[in-house]
């Protein structure tokens, strides 16, 4: 939503879904056209309100009169449904405007999709909006769907209006909206509300979201989405509905943000392109990122008909051993634990089963299993209190009663509060099981490897909405002004980034354990800086300009004696006086050289959608040959820097790996908690690596021995 | 041709083409929005008009025209244009 626009409120919110009047403004009488569509489907699927057809030519619609127009229409109307061409848009929200309409629907294309001149009419229809007050969903879009009996609303040009059921879906596309509808009837799933909100030149996903969090007849949110216009409006819309009502918001995310494709010039923006960022700060808000249709509507239909589990310990059961096996190999590779069985269980599963079954998870009750065999087995497992929810398979046999199975499995899982998911394996031989199942609330897959993944999903979900509260660290030893300070200075000189030793300095400011720089401008003054602070010691150039020291030949490591000293400094010299830099150079940096501990890099970036975003992994030069890290969007809590820490796959080298120390993964949060309190207090930032971190031994802290900062409003230094 | 005389004829043309009363179709009235066109109507008026003016019309700036009045001043320019 535009900061400036006058925002929705839940009274237009609900005129849309609830509308007891409405005006399809601009239908015709041309069957299969979208202005006919819409008007006919309205009327078709049982809306229970007012409706009245507004047509410049036609006296009557489907045998109800209709008017010229809206402003003709003597009874006060709560939804304009708009389907002229683009062309007239304006002029037909002109007059919803006067006649005191406050809530509209766009379903016409034609608009800031079609290029500048549809822009133009767009940026026309919404001002027009905006003077009356008048809040709209779309242009260009499919429309809106209300499955409230109280309401039965088809507003939208869907060939049928879905089942009703607790599951809302929001879309950016109208067309896949029609493919997902077709395929929830398909496999028997229901809708409590659904929207193609098209351009949102005015709803968008954000209010739509907020509205659903007090519907009472929505459980689960999916969202499709091409672009996401404000991530960090998004993340709270999601967080209030997880945290406030339960109600979990599932999104299919299609597309790369052109932002995320900028140039970047340090490891931290090279490596925080914007999909990782996406993928990251939707699991932070507890967003459940899915990459198919088939995995939204999975997922949606085991967390409105299934409960939730409260583990990951899965008990397998199949009547054929391959699959069974199959299936454990998914589930471990989705994270899943497969449940060891009480004696009790065990020994129960060997009394009810033939002697050759297995009777450790995965259970293989054999393919002669009827549906006697697979009852009994599935409520011992369903009963097992190690086992948090079963996975059943079924490959259809010459003796399977695939019907009376289904039926079964459907009894057992109403009596137990763990989630029971199925898939019978094959085509036309289980369809009338699968149908059962579908029909009877039990999720079915086609594919052992999606029952798996929704598994975890749907233990990713509880696991948020059980996890303990823990709370954004707050630094009061920071000094925000002596921060800045540098910040604005460069800023006015026109530089786009800060040198090493004004870096260090800022981080100094903020608490973070960096090394004291000092300036030699003589040969003479390095050695004694050295002896000052004992070797081993590093030099590297002090520039204004050049920012990366390395490549200019300007940095030399682990200097241990004078000779060392006085050879290091004459180098640089020559190496600056070849690159002919050395009117670049204002003298040299001494700093003590550290070595013991394991690098790492902390980095700061910011996203122009979802704002700062933090880094971790492994450093040292490799950093982005490797890929190592993980990310968060600050402000973070200490729980969830501490998950950000144990994310990257190196993670095992901090706890200390063969024969190594553990390494002091404590003062590696407290630095993440730090970067994220800068990121917020100093905005002008625009990405800031350390690299390396070095972490010491457990209990010795960390040092940052190397950090660069670029400004904001600079694309490249 | 003056323009009362082409402002008469086109409404002649668009009450043909478009069954409806001489009386509704004012200057300032919008095909799509007040008169209820669409593009099948559109193309079968360009046509009309060409053939009761006897004129080639720029498709581009017919297709764009969305008044009555527009129209007119559409046609009158190609009848000048064409003298």
């Amino acid at each position: 939503m535009d900061c400036e626009q006058v925002p929705t409120t839940k009274d237009q919110l609900n005129n849309l879904f609830y509308p007891r009047s409405i005006a399809v403004v601009g239908t015709n009488r041309v069957r299969d056209s979208v202005p006919f569509d819409i008007f006919y489907n309205i009327m078709r699927d049982g809306y229970r309100g007012q409706l009245y057809p507004v047509s410049p030519r036609e006296p009557s619609i489907c045998d109800i009169d209709a008017y010229k127009y809206v402003i003709d229409i003597e009874d006060d109307i709560d939804l304009a449904v708009i389907v002229f061409p683009s062309t007239v848009c304006h002029l037909a929200m002109e007059q919803c405007g006067q006649k005191g309409i406050k809530t509209a629907i766009i379903i016409s294309a034609g608009f800031r999709e079609a290029g500048p001149a549809g822009a133009k009419r767009e940026r026309q229809v919404k001002d027009i909006a905006d003077r009356y007050g008048i809040s709209f969903i779309g242009p260009n879009c499919l429309g809106l769907i209300n499955t409230d009996p109280a309401c039965s609303l088809n507003a939208s040009f869907a060939r049928k209006m879905p089942e009703e059921g607790s599951i809302a879906l929001l879309s950016q596309s109208g067309a896949l909206c029609t493919a997902v509808l077709d395929y929830a009837r398909a496999h028997h799933i229901g809708f409590s509300k659904f929207v193609s909100f098209g351009n949102r030149a005015d709803i968008d996903e954000i209010d739509l979201l907020l509205y659903l969090k007090d519907d009472p007849r929505t459980e689960v949110i999916l969202l499709y989405l091409e672009e996401i216009r404000d991530g960090r409006a998004l993340m709270d819309a999601a967080r209030t509905l997880l945290e406030e009502k339960e109600k979990p918001v599932l999104i299919l995310k299609s597309g790369a943000t052109e932002q995320g494709a900028s140039a970047a010039s340090l490891h931290t923006g090279a490596l925080a392109g914007s999909d990782e960022v996406c993928d990251a700060a939707l699991r932070q808000a507890g967003i459940i990122r899915c990459r198919t249709v088939e995995d939204l509507l999975n997922s949606a239909v085991c967390i409105v008909n299934q409960p939730l589990p409260h583990g990951r310990c899965v008990s397998i059961m199949t009547n054929a051993g391959g699959p069974g096996v199959l299936a454990t190999d998914f589930a471990v590779d989705e994270g899943l634990k497969i449940a060891s069985f009480s004696e009790h269980t065990t020994l129960s599963l060997k009394k009810h089963l033939p002697y050759s079954s297995s009777i450790t998870n995965p259970i293989d009750i054999l393919g002669d299993a009827k549906a006697e065999r697979y009852t009994a087995a599935l409520k011992l497992s369903q009963e097992d209190e190690n086992v948090d929810g079963t996975l059943v398979i079924l490959t259809p046999q010459s003796m399977t009663d695939i019907g009376a199975i289904a039926r079964g499995v459907k009894s057992i899982s109403k009596k137990f509060d763990k989630p029971l998911y199925a898939t019978f394996m094959g085509g036309e031989d289980v369809q009338a099981g699968v149908d059962y199942l579908e029909s009877s609330g039990i999720p079915h897959f086609q594919r052992l490897q999606d029952m798996c993944k929704t598994f975890a999903v749907t233990c990713r979900i509880h696991e948020r909405l059980t996890r303990t509260s823990s709370t954004v660290p707050v630094f009061s030893d920071t000094n925000q002004e002596k921060a800045q300070a540098p910040i604005d200075v460069s800023i006015q000189a026109g530089k786009s980034f800060l040198t090493e030793k004004t870096a260090t300095e800022l981080l100094y400011a903020y608490g973070f354990p960096v090394l004291p720089l000092y300036i030699a401008k003589t040969e003479t003054e390095a050695v004694e800086i050295a002896e000052k602070i004992c070797y081993p010691v590093v030099m590297k150039i002090h520039s204004e300009s050049i920012q990366h020291k390395f490549d200019s030949g300007g940095v030399i490591l682990n200097i241990g004696s004078e000779e060392e000293a006085k050879a290091a400094y004459r180098t640089i010299v020559a190496n600056m006086d070849r690159a002919g830099k050395t009117s670049h150079v204002d003298g040299l940096l001494v700093s003590k050289y550290i070595e013991d501990g394991e690098e790492v890099i902390l980095g700061l970036k910011r996203d122009p959608s979802f704002g700062p975003v933090l880094m971790f992994g492994l450093g040292g030069i490799f950093v982005e040959l490797l890929r190592d890290v993980s990310f968060r969007i600050a402000p973070v809590d200490t729980a969830s820097i501490e998950k950000m820490i144990r994310e990257i796959r190196s993670y095992p080298v901090l706890e200390g790996f063969r024969g190594r120390p553990e390494r002091d993964i404590q003062s590696i949060v407290e630095c993440i908690g730090r970067l994220s309190q800068l990121a917020l207090e100093c905005p002008m930032i625009n990405e800031l690596d350390i690299n390396p971190l070095i972490v010491h031994e457990k209990g010795k802290g960390s040092t940052v021995v190397d950090v660069k900062i670029l400004l904001r409003g600079t694309e490249q230094c | 041709m003056d323009r009362s005389t082409i402002e008469k004829s086109v409404k002649k043309v668009i009450s043909e083409i478009l069954r409806i009363d001489e009386v509704e179709i004012t200057p300032n009235a919008n095909f799509i929005f007040d008169l209820g066109a669409d593009s099948m109507h559109s193309i079968q008026l360009v046509a009309a008009f060409e053939e009761e003016f006897d004129i080639e019309m720029n498709e581009e700036e017919a297709f764009s025209v969305q008044t009555v009045a527009a129209a007119v001043d559409l046609i009158q320019n190609t009848l000048e244009n064409r003298s």
